[in-house]
């Protein structure tokens, strides 16, 4: 097996005029959870398909566990299990219809088959639903769904585009407990894009993608550690202490009458401490969040944006249009 | 961790047909909807409105009252009304692949090992096959028309309608490609389905016996015209071969156009699908 599992070589892709990736590179080796963040439009599922071979790169190399997307594109497939951002199971088959489905259409022999249903069922905890038609399960158990069924033909690499998108809280954390669990009991290599912040936090390496481009590509240590910042909330005892710190430091932060002071290290802390301790009321260490090291990086903040035109359809679907004659 | 690093063998691509194969069949005997259509159609028009008919259906050719053709019109209707319940289950998979595309299920298919032609034809025979069986619904119909069936007149029907099946399945995939939006099956029924079948000359004879000279004098040119361009009625006028003995055409001509169908409009969804 390859040591990398995502080998990726300045690739580019246009949409018209629209630069969706512009020389983006990165590599994911084998076993490591892997997170791609940006905002909506950032280039993140452009990035997806590309890898999951439903759209060539304009130039650029990729590869799939050592297999090239354009080139070696059915092995690079097999080697690959996908969630995509917008649901793909069939609600008209039962859970287990849809695996087996799965199952077939990547060559696993019937008796691996057999085999692996009633584990990846009992991975995401579905094992009662194997009957049911999906259409009545909710959002949160197609989702889970779709990670067992990405798993039915043992991928090398699995790939989460925008896995909690429209979940609530609980449900969200619930297939981040998931995804640790994958990688960390099974040793899956995992790729996981979200817009997301507080998600990524337990990921091994985080990459920030936006308008197409890399901004940055670490650990969320080593990311907080170079762009974000801390910062040292006290609460002055009285306007004789406030003036002081203030005068000490003249950039420090003011919020509902507490203090900031931006940036110290552990012996400027100290100093502080040692200077103004029996001063203050109380004090607290604000550490530097990926928000901030998002905002410093692309100079706004992540958020959600309006969904796409096919809201008509997917009502008209709701009512049960599709059948109508 | 033993990843498979072969690829798919023909055996393997067999199973992924027989996986989309399989599926197709699932869905439409869950869909109450088509079903209940595939049941109402033909008693609509068989029962009704060739039952009503039937009197009626002769008329006067050069001064001569007589039936126009040696059937009666329920005979006449019958085996068009097979091939119209196979063209509204030809559009239900035609709008299945619609639907597929607009809201994920293709891409399943579309990023797994499973080849293009591979995902097509099982698509086309699942669809073929639910054509075949909403066309036996009909055949089903048979004693109430006063149609004959002998063994040999049913598999020569139901070989034509495969064919007939896996043609129009084929040419719903290829009009699904260039649907951009899918608002109702009204547009389908309206703007594809009823043309194709009241053109070809399955409500009305056009009786080939005349000259040219003839049937413009008995119809207007246009219609004459457009009944002689499409490519149903060469399949109308097979079945109606096959069951009632009656052609107005060349017999050889029916199963070459619906050979001439599967072959063209198959090539033409998997070309489409493999630009996908």
């Amino acid at each position: 097996m390859a040591e990398l599992a995502v080998e990726v070589k300045n690739i580019s892709k246009q949409f018209g005029r629209t630069l969706a990736l512009d020389q983006v590179s990165l590599e994911v080796p084998a076993g490591e959870l892997f997170a791609l963040l940006g905002p909506n439009g950032a280039g993140k599922t452009t990035l997806v398909h590309i890898l999951c071979t439903i759209h060539l790169p304009d130039a650029g190399q990729a590869k799939i566990a050592g297999f090239d997307v354009v080139n070696q594109a059915v092995m690079a497939r097999q080697s690959l299990g996908v969630v995509f951002q917008e649901p793909s199971l069939d609600s008209r088959l039962t859970v287990f219809e849809n695996l087996d489905f799965h199952g077939r259409i990547y060559a696993v022999p019937t008796a691996l088959r057999k085999q692996r249903i009633p584990e990846v069922l009992e991975l995401v905890e579905l094992t009662k639903w194997r009957d049911a038609l999906v259409r009545n399960l909710s959002g949160g158990m197609k989702r889970r769904l779709e990670i067992a069924r990405a798993l039915m033909h043992d991928p090398a690499l699995l790939i989460l585009d925008e896995p909690t998108v429209g979940l609530d809280a609980q449900t969200r954390s619930r297939i981040w407990e998931y995804i640790y669990a994958l990688q960390k009991e099974r040793g899956m290599t995992v790729l996981v894009t979200t817009h997301y912040i507080d998600e990524v936090e337990g990921c091994d390496r985080v990459c920030i993608i936006d308008k197409g481009k890399i901004q940055a590509l670490d650990t969320p240590e080593a990311l907080r550690a170079t762009y974000g910042q801390e910062v040292l909330w006290v609460e002055p005892k009285d306007a004789l202490a406030r003036a002081a710190i203030l005068g000490k430091y003249p950039q420090a932060l003011e919020h509902q009458g507490k203090l900031g002071v931006r940036n110290l290290s552990e012996g400027q802390v100290a100093a502080f401490f040692a200077e103004f301790g029996t001063r203050i009321r109380s004090s607290n260490l604000q550490t530097a969040s990926l928000e901030d090291v998002f905002l410093a990086l692309t100079g706004r903040a992540i958020r959600d944006q309006a969904a796409g035109g096919k809201d008509a359809m997917l009502e008209f679907g709701k009512r049960g249009g599709e059948h109508t004659q | 961790m033993t990843h498979k690093t072969t690829p798919p063998s023909v055996l393997n691509q067999l199973d992924a047909v027989y996986a989309i194969w399989l599926r197709e069949i699932k869905r439409a005997i869950r869909d109450r909807g088509q079903l209940i259509g595939g049941v109402s159609r033909p008693l609509l028009w068989v029962l009704i409105m060739g039952i009503g008919l039937n009197p009626y259906f002769r008329g006067e050719v050069y001064g001569e009252v007589r039936f126009i053709v040696p059937y009666t019109y329920i005979q006449f209707l019958f085996p068009a009304v097979i091939a119209l319940n196979m063209m509204y289950t030809a559009v239900q998979s035609a709008i299945s692949v619609i639907w597929d595309r607009e809201f994920g299920f293709l891409r399943e298919v579309l990023v797994s090992p499973a080849s293009r032609a591979a995902v097509l034809l099982g698509k086309v025979l699942g669809g073929t096959t639910v054509a075949l069986f909403h066309g036996i619904l009909v055949l089903l119909l048979a004693r109430f028309t006063d149609v004959a069936l002998s063994w040999p007149a049913v598999f020569k029907a139901l070989g034509l309608m495969l064919l007939l099946g896996f043609g129009l399945t084929s040419l719903g995939i290829v009009i699904a490609n260039r649907v951009k939006s899918f608002e109702g099956f009204g547009v389908f029924s309206n703007l594809i389905i009823l043309p194709l079948y009241f053109l070809s000359s399955s409500i009305f004879p056009l009786d080939p016996a005349l000259t040219r000279v003839q049937a413009v004098v008995t119809y207007p040119e246009w219609l004459v015209l457009l009944v002689s361009w499409n490519p149903m009625t060469y399949a109308v006028d097979a079945l109606r071969g096959a069951l009632i003995n009656f052609y107005q055409f060349d017999p050889s001509l029916g199963l070459i156009v619906l050979g001439g169908m599967c072959g063209v409009f198959f090539l033409w969804a998997l070309w489409d699908f493999s630009r996908q």
